[in-house]
């Protein structure tokens, strides 16, 4: 595992950057199923990770643990220098600095757009109203709905639905954004609105994992890909080695299905 | 936000002509009505389709004359004595209440009705409807009239009249129906001031209508033919003035700032009324001022500093531990003046209530204090609310604990349809915030809550209700602290409010379960504590989904209220089947009296549920 780590050559943009996520030797179990197996990988800061595999590979159990919604059993993760443990403090530390977009949006269906987005920053950061509500419907300016800022959640379409759950995600000005499989639930002429914005986040400089099946964006965007197979890392590289020259046999059945 | 109402064939778009797809939609064109069927051929489609439904049609049919007209023969029976009603309607609204004193009475039921009217002015609230449609419920009102015509055991005399009350309903209707064009029958018109019309013409006939004066005279009914008495018409009157009034006011301030921050503080003022209305107002506490001068009044100040001071202070930011430690110890205060008390342990036991509830009360102001450390307007703020929290507990507290002026028989000053509405209140107002807590405990992972609030519940919802109403009447006070006793009303609310909490404790438990697992991890992925994700996140959702069932625990509770009968209240139930039926002038006069109170829980308990269904349509159960 460390071999291949090494293997893969750092761009140039990500050169001297700080360690942001460091997974080691990962452990999970749900009962007596091993989910995660000796989860081992480092995420610099700005750097885009996308995670690919088959359903039932762990990858979701793996992003879900790096901000607690998931226990690891065994095993360090540490999040820009703090490490995760049962201590609360330092899980409510790491959750304000990673944000996290689901399949299923998870928005608030009482709340408005605007207010599922300034309701984190008001309670959590507290800020006061007149200013979340100004970076919120700047967030919204930047996904592209500011006019959605005052229907409700149900309202909207699910490409709108998942923008809006991106901005509430940055309305905390995380570090780290995470994103657990966010263009699944969408029908095929909405993904691309979810897309354009996460590819003009990774512009800006957003450290970002991603676990997707949209193999495009993971060609054209990601600065690594991370292959699992059964709750472990079978292969890690760069797109370009990943989809062109594979080294295991298992990501080259992977691809040949898939593509 | 479903702002508008859904009518039969008339689409009403919400008023800022959002759909739910998100695209913008014309909000000017309203589907008109479908054309009215001719009556033989609705009748053709809808009663006689087929055979059996013909034969469906004429059983029930006949059945639904039989019914009506039993219910008219009994009503309108000249045995029937429906003078013992009239003459004793005091009895059941206010039991023994001093009649030189009923100003307070009323009073009390302007300050309720002022409130509403200032509400629903406020919230700009009530619905529109096509003139259309008042019309065609007219005619039908008309038509049930004549029919009462038929089918009541009248003189031809009397069966004219009721013919011509519903002429006139059906020649409204046919008046719309005919003069106005299609544009003026499909108008719009705002249902509530239309209400109040109607309920003004209503009071207005107690001025011109000979319904009669019924009252008793040293003991002896009498009846004077004419209009009512003097007292009810003014009362009356003035009673729809005020809410008309109170309408108008909110109307007119609900668009100014102080209009909104009136509407956003009404449910605070809406909890704290009740109290204010049968305390204050229907009591006439008797106050002792040498005491209030040198006791209440110090006591309420020396809290208010004190405590104003040390929150100002325990809501600095970055206190840290040693915060938590000062909040500590004045729980830890605030528990000990409770349990020296219950034990009689000097020195501290020989202490007014009210101070204990403050200690304990200011314990928990300073766990708070963290979540509101800030800059200085804010713990300025927060040590604002303090001290109104204090100013109201001491008023309330002194009040309460004021022996009352008016001198009634029996030991509470309540009785009748406001002994019923007092405890069906009062078990509302405590019941629900204790149910939403059990609920939160039993679905808690910490075991202490979970087990404790699970075996209440369960124990609570295995024992019938009167059994723990007597438990409460006949027990309660064995378990009080020294020196403390609970008036018979309030161990009755106490017995109420336990055994509805455990019921609504399940109902919102029902909504918990039903909020969906990520709604959970959004809440904890954005960093929010358990507490905030609870009342921000989870209980709004919880609370929505379970309001049909809320609605009918509260019919259900209210309905109960009945019970106090069988523990020796005084309450409505207990005035129509015990005391008027015993009075020798209407001796065994029962169902008249039965009747008339079964009608007035159903008005509460039908307004009730109409008010469940408005509030699930504005919340958009199921839309969203």
């Amino acid at each position: 595992m460390t071999e291949s780590t090494t293997a893969v050559p750092i761009p140039d943009r990500l050169k001297g950057a700080n360690d942001m996520i460091e997974c080691d030797q990962v452990n999970k179990w749900y009962g007596d199923f091993q989910a995660l197996k000796d989860v081992t990988a480092t995420i610099k800061e700005r750097e885009v990770v996308v995670v690919l595999g088959p359903s039932g590979s762990g990858k979701s159990t793996w992003i879900r643990c790096i901000n607690r919604l998931e226990q690891h059993q065994a095993g360090r993760i540490v999040v820009d220098g703090v490490e995760l443990t049962n201590d609360t403090r330092n899980i409510e530390k790491i959750r304000s600095e990673v944000g996290m977009v689901f399949q299923q949006f998870n928005l608030f269906p009482h709340l408005t757009v605007l207010d599922n987005i300034t309701l984190a920053p008001r309670w959590v950061k507290k800020q006061p109203k007149s200013e979340a509500e100004e970076n919120g419907m700047a967030l919204l300016e930047r996904v592209g709905i500011p006019e959605q800022a005052e229907k409700f959640p149900g309202q909207l379409s699910g490409g709108q639905q998942q923008r809006v759950a991106i901005a509430r995600s940055l309305a905390m000005e995380p570090r780290v954004m995470l994103f657990d499989e966010p263009t699944s639930a969408l029908d095929p002429e909405m993904i691309k609105e979810v897309l354009d914005v996460m590819k003009e986040l990774a512009r800006e400089g957003m450290t970002m994992m991603v676990v997707t099946h949209e193999m495009g964006f993971a060609r054209e965007v990601a600065d690594r890909i991370i292959f699992m197979e059964a709750g472990a890392i079978v292969e890690e590289g760069t797109p370009e080695h990943f989809f062109t020259n594979p080294d295991s046999d298992r990501t080259k059945l992977f691809l040949s299905q898939i593509l | 936000m479903a702002g508008g109402e859904q009518y039969s064939g008339v689409h009403v778009l919400d008023p800022e002509g959002v759909d739910y797809t998100g695209a913008e939609v014309e909000a000017t064109t309203v589907k008109p009505d479908d054309p009215p069927m001719p009556p033989v051929q609705w009748m053709k489609t809808n009663l006689f389709s087929s055979v059996a439904n013909s034969i469906l049609t004429v059983v029930s049919g006949l059945f639904a004359l039989w019914a009506i007209r039993g219910i008219l023969g009994f009503i309108f029976d000249p045995e029937r004595r429906w003078e013992a009603l009239a003459t004793n309607m005091r009895l059941l609204l206010v039991k023994s209440y001093p009649f030189d004193q009923m100003i307070r009475v009323w009073v009390s039921f302007a300050i309720l009705l002022g409130l509403t009217g200032l509400a629903l002015g406020l919230s700009r609230s009530g619905a529109l409807a096509p003139v259309s449609r008042i019309a065609s419920t007219a005619r039908n009102v008309g038509l049930f009239l004549i029919l009462v015509g038929f089918l009541g055991p009248f003189e031809l005399g009397g069966r004219i009249r009721w013919w011509i009350a519903g002429a006139v309903l059906v020649a409204v209707w046919f008046g719309v129906w005919r003069i106005m064009g299609d544009k003026a029958r499909f108008k719009m018109v705002p249902m509530l001031p239309f209400t109040l019309v109607l309920l003004g013409i209503l009071v207005g006939t107690l001025w011109v209508f000979p319904y009669g004066d019924y009252r008793f005279v040293d003991n002896n009914p009498t009846f004077e033919a004419g209009t009512v008495a003097m007292t009810s018409k003014i009362g009356w009157s003035s009673m729809w003035l005020t809410l008309v009034g109170a309408w108008a006011v909110g109307v007119a301030m609900s668009r100014s700032s102080f209009g909104v921050g009136l509407r956003k503080s009404m449910p605070l003022i809406w909890l704290v009324a009740p109290f204010f209305v049968t305390w204050v107002v229907m009591r006439d506490p008797d106050l002792d001022w040498d005491h209030v001068l040198s006791t209440d009044i110090p006591m309420f100040l020396g809290f208010a500093a004190i405590g104003g001071v040390i929150l100002f202070f325990l809501s600095k930011p970055g206190l840290g531990e040693a915060g938590r430690l000062i909040a500590i110890a004045l729980v830890v205060l605030g528990l000990a003046t409770w349990v020296f008390a219950f034990f009689g342990w000097a020195p501290l036991w020989p202490m007014l209530q009210k101070a204990r509830l403050s200690f304990l009360l200011l314990g928990i102001f300073a766990l708070a204090a963290p979540t509101f450390a800030g800059e200085t307007a804010k713990r300025l703020r927060f040590a604002g609310g303090w001290v109104g929290a204090m100013a109201l507990l001491h008023y309330f507290a002194t009040m309460i604990n004021t022996t009352s002026t008016l001198e009634i028989a029996e030991p509470s000053f309540l009785g009748g349809a406001t002994l019923s509405l007092f405890v069906a209140t009062m078990t509302m107002i405590f019941s629900f915030p204790l149910g939403v807590l059990l609920a939160l405990g039993r679905t808690s992972k910490l075991p202490i809550f979970r087990v404790l609030c699970t075996t209440f519940i369960e124990v609570v919802r295995g024992v019938p209700l009167i059994s723990i109403l007597f438990f409460f009447v006949i027990g309660f006070s064995l378990f009080l602290p020294q020196g403390m006793s609970m008036s018979q009303v309030a161990q009755i609310c106490l017995g109420y409010s336990l055994f509805s909490a455990a019921y609504l404790a399940e109902n919102v438990r029902g909504g918990l379960q039903s909020v969906r697992r990520g709604q959970f991890e959004a809440a904890d992925a954005l960093g929010l504590t358990g507490l905030q994700r609870t009342g921000l996140i989870v209980l709004p959702q919880a609370l929505r989904v379970s309001i049909p069932p809320l609605v009918g625990q509260l019919i259900a509770t209210y309905k109960e209220t009945s019970l106090i009968y069988i523990v020796g209240g005084f309450d409505l139930l207990t005035v129509a089947n015990r005391v008027i039926s015993n009075q020798s002038d209407f001796l065994g006069a029962k169902m008249e009296p039965l009747i008339f109170v079964s009608f007035l829980y159903w008005v509460v308990a039908f307004s009730m549920s109409k008010y469940s269904q408005t509030l699930e349509r504005k919340l958009g159960l199921g839309t969203r």
